[in-house]
């Protein structure tokens, strides 16, 4: 499943390590570039939540994260005011995994984005 | 040597699942409203309920568990994942609840160490 080479590294080296900050950019991009503009509209939003999910998934394996699981998960509601309020807990290696998060606000709809990266030893 | 897991299966059953992040969550909101004030209260314990349940287990897998609670009104909301991982032992599971006034949304994933 995961590349050739190096699978006795139990863990991961300095450069290898998941980086929240490069993580949290590719987020940005992708999601400034696809949502901005774009009006909450339900049957639009269904779709666009899982394309969405998928890109970032793929930018984020391309930035170079070899060893690591990702967990990608997309949230995005219409904005009309309500409270809303997410939280995560992890039971994992702090040594080598963490996340990465954003979250894109406009006048009528919110998004929220978490991508998870554990390593795989 | 002794295995770690003798016999014991490495796959996430997501289906087995549902039920004990159901209780979780009714055991925190159940006969509740929605309350500005109690949220991150209610979010924190959901979210602990979850991950000490699936821990208790004793299973070699690492846990990620998510709690989205939001006001109704009549907004929408979507929820979407994608993951990078086997297929073959890790898996995902998202429960809906939803209440007079609150709607709530759990996602744990399990991925397997090794």
């Amino acid at each position: 499943m995961m590349g050739t080479s190096d699978t006795y590294l139990i863990r991961p080296n300095h450069q290898e390590k998941f980086k929240p900050a490069v993580v949290k950019e590719c987020i940005r991009e992708v999601v400034r570039e696809r949502l901005t503009g774009v009006r909450y509209d339900d049957e639009e939003v269904r779709q666009l939540s899982t394309t969405l999910a998928d890109s970032i998934k793929d930018r984020v394996k391309k930035a170079g994260f070899d060893r690591y699981k990702l967990t990608v998960q997309v949230v995005i509601g219409e904005q009309r005011g309500q409270g809303v309020k997410m939280s995560t807990r992890c039971f994992w290696d702090a040594d080598t995994d963490s996340y990465a998060e954003d979250v894109f606000i406009t006048e009528n709809l919110f998004c929220v984005v978490v991508v998870f990266g554990s390593y795989y030893y | 040597m002794e295995e770690y897991n003798s016999g014991e299966e490495i796959l996430f059953n997501s289906d087995e699942a549902t039920a004990p992040i159901k209780e979780c969550i009714e055991g925190v909101i159940g006969g509740t409203d929605y309350n500005q004030n109690k949220i991150n209260q209610w979010t924190a314990s959901i979210v602990e309920r979850c991950l000490n349940h699936f821990v208790k287990q004793g299973r070699a897998f690492k846990y990620i568990v998510n709690c989205t609670i939001m006001q109704k009104s009549s907004a929408g909301l979507h929820t979407a994942n994608s993951c990078y991982w086997d297929t073959a032992t890790d898996g995902s599971c998202t429960v809906r609840w939803e209440n007079r006034t609150m709607y709530c949304v759990v996602s744990v994933f399990a991925v397997a160490v090794a």
